[in-house]
């Protein structure tokens, strides 16, 4: 039992509150990633979770244990820190063995468990090194090495791959992510990358000015953004919106420059209910195509605007009407810029959003 | 390094060294002005007797140095006291400094005061200070009598007794000079990250274990740069014991740069004082030495 259970749990510093009464709960052996932008909360979230950061309300509570007043040395976490925070002037032996001799325990089981995980993160070679002597992703793992020495509750990492290059980055994601299913302890990483989110995560927690936009797998948070923010966030490029005006009965949608696109049947109640009015319509780059070919793909008039390869596929930059949006198209797509083409939009993948809240407006199955 | 293979400068690198060599030109001529030219002058007295009040100006040698070293009780006694006064002071100074550094070191909301009580007795006159402490000590008027007194206490004679007055002496040079180490070791104390304090709060450590396992190892070059700094200075430990005591009772609290200060200026005899100074001047650099050398040391581990 390491669950971590959050329950209204407020932040303010003096009389500015940065936290504003959040609710979740993280099962046990879960990985749940906090992903919004700088100064969404999210640092400071897990901050609140660690203890190094107070709590003005609510309560928190890990593996069934009320923590709020315990200080962190008592909540049975480890933490990786951003800046990786190692003890300059121990070896990686010392520094991983850290806390297993603050908890006074023998010299040979502080031995094994250090060898271990050193094997598991294959720093056993840099064992007598100091942080100084090595690179930033041999830190990384040293630093991740000292959190599994002590096989907590919860391990809580805090935008560990940030210092790192992108080519390290993706290759330490991919070993935390090997790490997670070998050891399955509870897990809360904050990251502003949603890459990182979206690969790692069993659970997405999606934050913005110190509120819960949404909480879902990958997968709901991908394709079934609660709001237009969560959209916005997720995805590279992300999602186009546009305004649009939804049509009588709910058959058509219409893009500013008069630009219409048919519903398709199976959506077509939901938008009836909200026939007239002015909307956000939102579109995924990838359900955007070079020709209009296929069931439910709606037939626009479009001119390139930029085209931008990128190897796997190429970006088109489109202007559509008054608009412009992005699509992702097969590499082998002939786009040449200035050209008129017949796009084609996936009128089974669009999202609506309301303009004044930005929650999504969305039928059952879509 | 080793690698380099040396090259012929082109004319306009030859330019540059020699116009680089032209602008260091007036500094280096004001350096050989008042410090060479001074010590050059410092070590040739030493070897002759120059005394003003009798004529003659002779070349004796090593003899000052003899008679410094196998004879002069006095200045063998000033250097013990010296000695002691670094023993004492450079220490405590460094046990009170950290202990103001951390004080200072916290998140006050109001920082000036803080930082205004710790200049404060940095940036006073050293004599000042020596004035003030010995009112403080003050048989009559001081206020440590009173306080003894207010206890129901015999108040004793500070300044007039050997052992007190040497106490007495301790307790103003620490309180003058732990500013200044509090200084360098606040200094210290900022460049530590904060989170490693949190990733040993998180490993466990408690508020004195992060003390001795992150702050003092963190703080070691500034403790070693703040030692050096204060125990050459207290080498030359003068105006405190001038204003404070004077060397009494007799010359009891003497130390080595007063009786050198006696030597030349009260008893103007000039080439004996310059081989006090020189010797002085030896056991600077004899305790800068030693020190350099463990910094190195230090650093070279990385």
């Amino acid at each position: 039992m390491s669950d971590v259970v959050l329950k209204n749990v407020v932040k303010a510093y003096g009389t500015t509150p940065v936290i504003h009464g959040v609710d979740l709960h993280i099962a046990s052996g879960e990985f749940c990633v906090f992903v919004g932008p700088s100064g969404c909360g999210k640092s400071t979230l897990l901050r609140m979770v660690a203890g190094l950061e107070g709590i003005t309300d609510g309560e928190i509570s890990i593996g069934g244990v009320r923590v709020n007043d315990l200080p962190p040395r008592e909540r049975d976490i480890a933490m990786v820190f951003q800046d990786y925070a190692l003890y300059p002037h121990k070896t990686v032996f010392e520094n991983m063995a850290f806390g297993l001799r603050l908890r006074k325990r023998p010299d040979a089981e502080i031995r094994r468990s250090v060898g271990d995980a050193a094997q598991i993160l294959q720093i056993d070679h840099l064992l007598d090194r100091k942080p100084g002597q090595l690179s930033g992703g041999q830190r990384q793992r040293v630093a991740m090495g000292r959190a599994i020495v002590r096989n907590p509750r919860a391990f809580l990492f805090d935008e560990p791959l940030s210092n790192l290059d992108a080519q390290l980055r993706s290759e330490m994601r991919v070993e935390i992510n090997k790490l997670h299913k070998r050891l399955r302890n509870t897990v809360i990483y904050v990251t502003h990358d949603q890459v990182e989110a979206m690969t790692l995560a069993d659970k997405i927690v999606v934050l913005s000015a110190g509120r819960i936009m949404q909480v879902g797998t990958p997968d709901e948070i991908y394709n079934r953004p609660a709001a237009k923010f969560v959209a916005g966030f997720t995805g590279s490029p992300p999602m186009n919106f546009m305004p649009c005006t939804v049509g009588e009965g709910g058959g058509t949608i219409i893009l500013d420059g008069d630009i219409r696109l048919p519903v398709p049947a199976a959506r077509r109640a939901v938008c009836a209910a909200h026939a007239g009015r002015r909307l956000e319509f939102g579109i995924r780059p990838e359900h955007v195509f070079a020709e209009a070919a296929g069931n439910d793909v709606a037939e626009v008039p479009a001119q390139v605007q930029l085209v931008e390869p990128l190897g796997s596929d190429t970006l088109g930059l489109l202007r559509i009407g008054p608009g412009e949006i992005t699509g992702r198209f097969a590499p082998e797509a002939a786009l040449a810029t200035g050209s008129a083409i017949r796009a084609g939009i996936a009128m089974n993948k669009f999202h609506l959003f309301a303009p004044e809240t930005g929650d999504a407006i969305r039928g059952p199955g879509w | 390094m080793k690698a380099t293979k040396k090259y012929q400068l082109s004319k306009l690198e030859r330019d540059e060294r020699r116009l680089g060599f032209l602008l260091l030109a007036p500094a280096a001529l004001l350096l050989a002005a008042v410090v060479v030219y001074p010590i050059a002058e410092l070590l040739t007295n030493s070897l002759y007797s120059f005394r003003l009040t009798r004529p003659g100006y002779r070349f004796i040698g090593l003899e000052n140095f003899t008679f410094a070293l196998f004879e002069d009780d006095r200045f063998l006694h000033s250097v013990l006291n010296t000695a002691i006064l670094i023993g004492v002071t450079v220490p405590g100074a460094l046990v009170v400094g950290l202990g103001l550094a951390l004080l200072a070191n916290q998140p006050f909301t109001v920082k000036w005061p803080v930082r205004l009580g710790l200049l404060l007795p940095w940036a006073l006159p050293l004599v000042f200070a020596g004035l003030i402490f010995r009112w403080f000590f003050d048989y009559r008027q001081g206020f440590v009598n009173w306080l003894i007194e207010l206890a129901g206490l015999t108040p004793p004679q500070w300044l007039s007794d050997p052992r007190l007055a040497f106490v007495a002496l301790c307790v103003a040079i620490v309180w003058k000079s732990s500013s200044f180490m509090a200084l360098i070791l606040l200094a210290g104390l900022q460049t530590i990250p904060k989170s490693l304090y949190e990733a040993a709060e998180v490993d466990g450590a408690s508020r004195f274990q992060q003390f001795v396992e992150i702050t003092l190892p963190m703080l070691k070059p500034a403790i070693v740069v703040a030692l050096i700094f204060r125990t050459i200075t207290a080498i030359q430990t003068f105006d405190i014991p001038y204003a404070m005591t004077n060397g009494g009772p007799g010359t009891a609290t003497e130390t080595m740069a007063m009786y050198i200060h006696k030597t030349t200026i009260d008893f103007l005899d000039l080439g004996y004082g310059s081989a006090l100074a020189t010797l002085m001047f030896l056991i600077s650099i004899a305790a800068t030495s030693i020190y350099l050398r463990h910094t190195r040391r230090d650093t070279g581990r990385g």
